[in-house]
């Protein structure tokens, strides 16, 4: 089992409503993937239900090859999780904090947890309700460093930071990649700099994953084409076509290619990340209004 | 675990022994006062020789310490405070999400919960137990002259505070877990709690154990010293003289002279059944908290 | 201290890795890192630029691979001593055509925007054919 965390046909379902659904990926050991999706798509689902803080409705999901559920005590201790909204207990001094990541985890490394709050120039004594954002985010993530996790999973984590606190944030988690055998990802709405911090992507969407793979295939893979009007036939049978616009006189497609675009009416065009996420993520809301309509 | 479901449950402790500590305050100066009388007017000696002249002292001592012995019964309310107070750390972990916090770090949820319930139930359990060594040392007086079956001393002594404190605690905690808001379970858990009490104390506890049926002329039985009445009356050639219940005093002395003939009907609790009523009383709310707690227990883990 | 400190120009469109590779090269090729000096290490870059570590290593293996650089276990990636010697002669005679392709680009009548696209797209198609 060489993948840091795997689901195959993953669902979670609250009441009658699925929040995910039909989710298989792979995510290989030593990367660092973003999790992609609009707001509602089933990111926060995906990672409860890898650190097994939910339990699947349908599928199997799998973390460092342990079920995260049925092998919690086992699992827990090599899983870092950090929700969303960085919950600590407001009434903890920060060192306080740091001796209950101490009581709670075997593996906690208190050196590193010591070092990291004074870099930061966190003050110890103070109480952790009084901190700002970015501090108390840095010292939900020290918590969850000092853990030693294999797999990091993080939700969300920036979202509610400035943009200094998001890259110094950032700038953490990525130390500790390269400082140690360490697999991330990281959910987050933000596509700006992801092509910088991640290497594989998945784009989740209504509750399905969309795309999975290491980002520089995808990057690699998709191709805006501009031609004439109402020649993509074609093309479709030869690449699969994510979005289709037309002008009067030229059709626009944006595709996955199989293969180079050797049709000369074509004028192909490279695209960067953040274009091809925008591409999945809207031909989810153009089903979702197809779904509205009919 | 422990450590951190202390210091989470540190400010509680603190109220819950500050409590404690005012009672404690009150209580001693007027315990003492009510034993000195007690003693200096030998009422322990009248008691048992059930003298006439016992009368006027009894009467004095009940007119001194009638209103703080009234007042106490307000004391039924702590336990219930004390019960719902202590599970206010474990809501609050639910209210604010802490308690994911909790199970992403190397712990299991049933290690994390064993911390967070047993704590408040050691410390619910010491705190009546405390209640009970207090109340128990400062009625002994009035429950000499009253008898151990009256409400207000049965409610704090023996063994059912045990009972009550984990009555609330399990109320709050089974109410917090299913709407996660500590404050609006705290005070449902108190208001239930004491509804709860009010209906045990007035309609059911004088039948959780079988009452004695008893009938004779002249002399009541001895077991009928210091029994709790449910229902009395005599009868005098078929015709009821006289109706009623209530407590037959210790010190009173029961005088019936124009009633020689008359046969007397009556259904109580005797103070032999105190040990009895108590443990059963005990057991009735300790098994609903357990229940409740286990509910709560239910509740959490399955939560995702 | 690093001897040499990466930047990143997020909007050439050019791969990150790639940015890496490319200012090695140049600073190797001016002189600035000497055979045996050492290349920031992957912690080093990642600190300065927030960037993936897994980057930095490709960047590494491709300087690796292409010969210009070597990894020493457990030290770090160090310029390699048979890195290709420093662009003397050639260098001179490219800028002075270069210079001269600028003169008469703008004799021809070129505007900036002119001379720029034409850059930019003969340097794409001769990237393709490379």
């Amino acid at each position: 089992m060489n993948a840091a965390f795997s689901t195959h046909e993953l669902g979670k379902r609250y009441g009658s409503q699925w929040a995910l659904r039909d989710c298989t990926l792979e995510i290989p050991r030593g990367s660092v993937t973003a999790l992609v999706g609009p707001n509602g798509a089933g990111k926060t689902t995906l990672l409860r239900l890898a650190v097994g803080l939910s339990r699947p409705s349908a599928g199997s999901v799998r973390v460092l090859g342990l079920d995260p559920h049925a092998d919690a005590a086992e699992a827990l201790p090599r899983v870092g999780f950090l929700a969303q909204e960085h919950p600590l207990y407001g009434g903890f001094t920060v060192a306080e904090m740091l001796r209950v990541g101490r009581k709670l985890n075997p593996a906690w490394d208190d050196e590193a947890a010591r070092a990291r709050i004074a870099e930061l120039d966190l003050p110890l004594k103070k109480k952790v309700r009084s901190l700002s954002g970015g501090q108390r985010a840095q010292v939900a993530l020290t918590l969850t460093l000092a853990k030693r996790p294999a797999l990091l999973l993080l939700d969300e984590p920036v979202a509610s930071l400035d943009p200094l606190a998001r890259r110094e944030f950032m700038q953490s988690v990525l130390e500790a990649v390269a400082e140690r055998e360490l697999t991330v990802v990281l959910s987050s709405h933000i596509l700006a700099d992801l092509e910088r911090v991640c290497d594989h992507l998945v784009i989740l969407a209504v509750g399905r994953t969309q795309l999975v793979g290491p980002i520089e295939e995808i990057v690699a893979s998709h191709r805006l084409l501009t031609g004439p009007r109402d020649d993509a036939g074609e093309v479709a049978r030869m690449h699969d076509v994510v979005r289709e616009s037309h002008a009067e006189r030229q059709t626009t497609l944006l595709v996955r290619a199989n293969g180079h675009v050797y049709d000369a009416r074509w004028t192909v065009h490279e695209l960067d990340l953040e274009e091809i996420v925008l591409a999945y993520l809207g031909q989810d809301a153009a089903r979702r209004r197809e779904a509205v309509a009919s | 675990m422990i450590w951190l479901s202390w210091r989470l449950q540190r400010t509680e402790t603190l109220v819950v022994l500050g409590v404690l500590a005012l009672l404690t305050a009150w209580l001693v100066p007027t315990g003492l006062n009510m034993w000195d009388a007690y003693q200096h007017n030998s009422l322990g000696a009248c008691i048992v020789h059930q003298a006439l002249r016992c009368d006027s002292a009894i009467g004095l001592f009940r007119a001194r310490f009638g209103g703080i012995s009234n007042l106490a019964s307000w004391f039924n309310l702590l336990p219930g405070l004390i019960g719902v107070l202590l599970a206010a750390p474990l809501v609050s972990d639910l209210e604010n999400g802490t308690y994911r916090l909790a199970w992403t770090q190397s712990i299991t949820r049933r290690r994390w919960l064993l911390g967070k319930l047993g704590l408040p139930v050691v410390a619910a359990l010491l705190a009546a137990g405390g209640l009970i060594a207090l109340f128990s040392w400062w009625r002994t007086p009035i429950a000499h002259l009253d008898g151990r079956l009256d409400t207000g001393v049965f409610d704090t002594t023996g063994t059912v505070m045990l009972g009550y404190t984990l009555f609330a605690l399990g109320l709050a905690l089974a109410l917090g877990a299913v709407w996660r808001r500590t404050a609006a379970s705290l005070i449902v858990g108190f208001v239930a709690y004491f509804a709860a009490r009010i209906m045990v104390d007035f309609k059911l506890r004088d039948h959780l154990v079988a009452a004695v049926h008893a009938t004779w002329r002249g002399r009541p039985p001895a077991s009928f010293n210091n029994a709790k009445v449910l229902n009395f009356f005599a009868t005098l050639h078929g015709h009821r003289v006289i109706s009623g219940g209530g407590f037959t005093g210790g010190g009173v002395k029961f005088q019936a002279p124009n009633l020689n003939k008359a046969l007397f009907h009556a259904v109580y609790q005797p103070e032999s059944h105190f040990w009895p009523l108590q443990l059963t009383e005990t057991a009735l709310f300790t098994g609903v908290a357990l229940l409740l707690i286990a509910f709560a227990a239910w509740r959490i883990l399955r939560t995702d | 201290m690093a001897l040499i400190a990466f930047h990143l120009d997020s909007r050439s469109g050019v791969p990150t890795y790639l940015q890496l590779v490319q200012q090695v090269r140049h600073a190797v090729q001016l002189g600035i890192l000497q055979p045996g000096d050492q290349l920031p290490t992957v912690k080093e870059v990642v600190t300065s630029l927030a960037i993936n570590p897994n980057t930095v290593l490709k960047a590494y293996g491709v300087l690796e691979s292409d010969g210009i650089a070597e990894g020493r276990r457990g030290q770090g990636t160090f310029v390699k001593t048979s890195a290709p010697a420093p662009l003397g002669d050639d260098f001179g005679k490219l800028r002075r055509s270069l210079r001269q392709w600028f003169a008469q680009a703008r004799a021809a009548g070129l505007d900036e925007q002119a001379i720029e696209a034409l850059l930019s797209e003969q340097h794409s198609s001769a990237r393709r054919v490379a």
